[in-house]
């Protein structure tokens, strides 16, 4: 099954979708503001999809993944800051990091089910986010700023907002293969049957809690990742990256796109970045907006966009593997 | 001896009046949680909101006794609107639809209060000043009508609980509503006047605590999660497990600051609670299976 070939496991459609974000900046309109907003709304979607894999695969919604991301944003900010400009040095440091922390989080909160993992992981996030508010060591709660620009290899810095925005187009890419596969294979197909009946899996003889843990961890590194590369478009890292909040907002995206389809949550995320630039820009109150989608898409729409598809009967969306 | 009473007698107390305000934020949220299934991320908002209206009655009458009560009546109105709006749709879906429904809900409130009443900081003074000798030291009056107030509260909300025929229906309804409804007790009424009972709490709380701290549109952020912390800690749906983790969540939150800053403060609290966890993982009083 996992030796599929690539194209089969991604689609053509993402295919085509790949192809068209990779020759979007060549549109007329995307200027300089347009280029580097792409950038957050794919960097959204990207951490989106990896926290669909624990939300939407493996049913289990940690309200903590705004840690993870904050964690491989200081992870990169702390290495700029002291000189080194490798990006390849950044991410490898923000994986050590992330999944250091991850290892201890997912060990202790895939213990519990349910409504006890959420808050687990929202009060491990929590700790986090209190250790570098208030630690002047890493700017307390402004945070790392000014940062310099990373380097792909020496002499070749990613300065220009095209250079940046290429380089979550091929972040998001190598995620969503990587996803694509692993919910094609069979550590992703027990996921599903743990999302579908814990107790059963636990039957059949699946290690339930490395299963999950290995959900965490995966899920936690892709969006440690995804932090990674924030600060070289951002040039700073602070402590509000950490925020629950911004673990809610992981969430609406989720929700947004829709659970368990991976693309979904992509959508859902740029679409919820998009949403907060183009409602913010005309009103100051875009959270109350915000807050009024979110409760309509759970009263109206729980499946997503998607599911909004699947209800009209269009075609029912590949869902889960 | 002078240590005692001049240092340590004092933050003790103070841990015990936030302690029992906290008690009645926590209270409000793990009914909710029994009866709905939904952990309330609105719950730091309706406590915002009780605040905010005490503000509101405070500007326009001057009397803070008024605004102790018509704040909660406010809040436990727009509670009891929001409960038949949005969260009766969602009975029969999964908690988890719940929990990111009343996180929408959070967002809006905030924003809605920060645009009627403004960002900044607001204060409240106490509607009782001086204070009184005790034990050998002296301590404002406010602090220990509040301690008071809180704790009548709830004995009242116990003996509502244990000896009323409206608290027992909500019990009912906590072990097994379906079987409830099958007995000609209106089931939805039953949740709706709880969480407007509970949004009121919130709010009585968020007034109460409003002298002794400030006011702003943030406050509830800052408090939900100690109120989570409160409910885990004391076992999830366990009204009295709830009561006894406030107040030792007041009284270490109070005593730890003496001799540590507060971020080692809000970590020292977050390990307690999971070392609590990890060696009673339902907490204090917490029962096996429920919504697990």
């Amino acid at each position: 099954m996992s030796n599929r070939p690539t194209a089969r496991i991604v689609g053509w459609p993402a295919l085509v979708v790949f192809a068209v974000l990779a020759l979007l900046p060549a549109a007329p309109f995307m200027s300089r503001y347009y280029l580097l907003l792409a950038f957050d709304a794919l960097l959204f979607g990207a951490i989106a999809m990896s926290l669909d894999l624990l939300i939407g695969y493996t049913g289990l919604v940690s309200f903590g993944h705004a840690a993870f991301y904050g964690l491989g944003a200081y992870a990169t900010a702390v290495l700029l800051e002291r000189g080194v400009h490798s990006l390849w040095l950044c991410l490898a440091f923000a994986v050590l990091v992330v999944g250091l922390y991850a290892l201890v989080v997912s060990y202790f909160a895939t213990a519990r089910r349910g409504i006890y993992f959420a808050l687990l992981t929202l009060v491990f996030a929590e700790v986090v986010y209190t250790f570098f508010r208030y630690t002047q060591t890493f700017g307390g709660s402004d945070g790392i700023q000014g940062l310099p620009e990373a380097w792909l290899w020496p002499g070749v810095a990613i300065d220009t907002p095209l250079r940046k925005y290429y380089l979550v187009v091929v972040y998001l890419g190598l995620a969503y293969l990587a996803c694509r596969v692993l919910v094609a294979s069979h550590f992703g197909r027990v996921l599903v049957a743990i999302r579908e009946n814990e107790d059963r899996a636990r039957f059949l003889g699946c290690n339930v809690q490395r299963y999950k843990m290995g959900a965490c961890m995966i899920s936690a590194l892709l969006t440690g990742l995804a932090g990674a590369i924030y600060p070289v478009r951002s040039a700073f890292a602070t402590p509000d990256l950490m925020l629950w909040t911004e673990s809610g907002e992981f969430i609406i995206s989720v929700m947004i796109g829709g659970l368990g389809t991976l693309t979904g949550p992509i959508i859902g995320g740029v679409f919820f970045t998009l949403l907060r630039d183009k409602v913010s820009s005309f009103v100051d109150w875009y959270f109350i907006v915000i807050g009024l989608v979110l409760v309509f898409i759970v009263l109206f729409m729980p499946r997503g966009l998607f599911g909004f598809r699947h209800l009209l009967g269009l075609r029912s969306w590949r869902t889960t593997a | 001896m002078d240590y005692v009473v001049a240092v340590l007698l004092p933050q003790l107390l103070h841990g015990l009046v936030f302690g029992a305000a906290l008690g009645l934020l926590a209270l409000g949220l793990t009914v909710i949680f029994g009866l709905l299934g939904v952990m309330n991320f609105a719950h730091g908002e309706l406590y915002m909101m009780g605040a905010y209206a005490g503000v509101g009655v405070i500007a326009l009458t001057h009397s803070f006794w008024l605004a102790l009560v018509v704040a909660p009546l406010v809040v436990g109105i727009i509670g009891a609107v929001t409960e038949v709006a949005t969260l009766r749709p969602l009975y029969r879906r999964e908690p988890l639809y719940g929990l990111i429904l009343t996180f929408g809900l959070a967002l809006a409130f905030r924003e809605a209060v920060r645009q009627l009443f403004g960002g900044d900081m607001r204060r409240v003074l106490p509607p009782i000043s001086g204070s009184t000798p005790l034990l050998g030291m002296t301590y404002p009056n406010y602090r220990l009508f509040l301690l008071a107030m809180a704790s009548l509260l709830l004995l009242a909300i116990w003996l509502f609980f244990t000896r009323t025929r409206a608290g027992l229906l909500v019990r009912a309804a906590v072990q097994d509503a379906e079987m409830l409804d099958g007995l000609g007790v209106n089931v939805p009424r039953v949740f709706t006047l709880t969480f407007a009972g509970s949004a009121a709490l919130a709010a009585l709380a968020g007034l109460l605590l409003a002298p002794i701290f400030t006011v702003y549109p943030y406050m509830g952020v800052e408090m939900i999660l100690l109120a989570f912390i409160v409910v885990i800690l004391g076992g999830m749906g366990s009204m009295g497990g709830s009561v006894v983790a406030a107040f030792v969540i007041g009284v270490a939150q109070s005593l730890f600051s003496l001799w540590m800053n507060p971020q080692r403060v809000a970590i020292a609290i977050f390990a307690i609670m999971i070392l609590v966890l990890i060696v009673r993982p339902r907490g204090f009083f917490g029962r096996e299976g429920l919504l697990e």
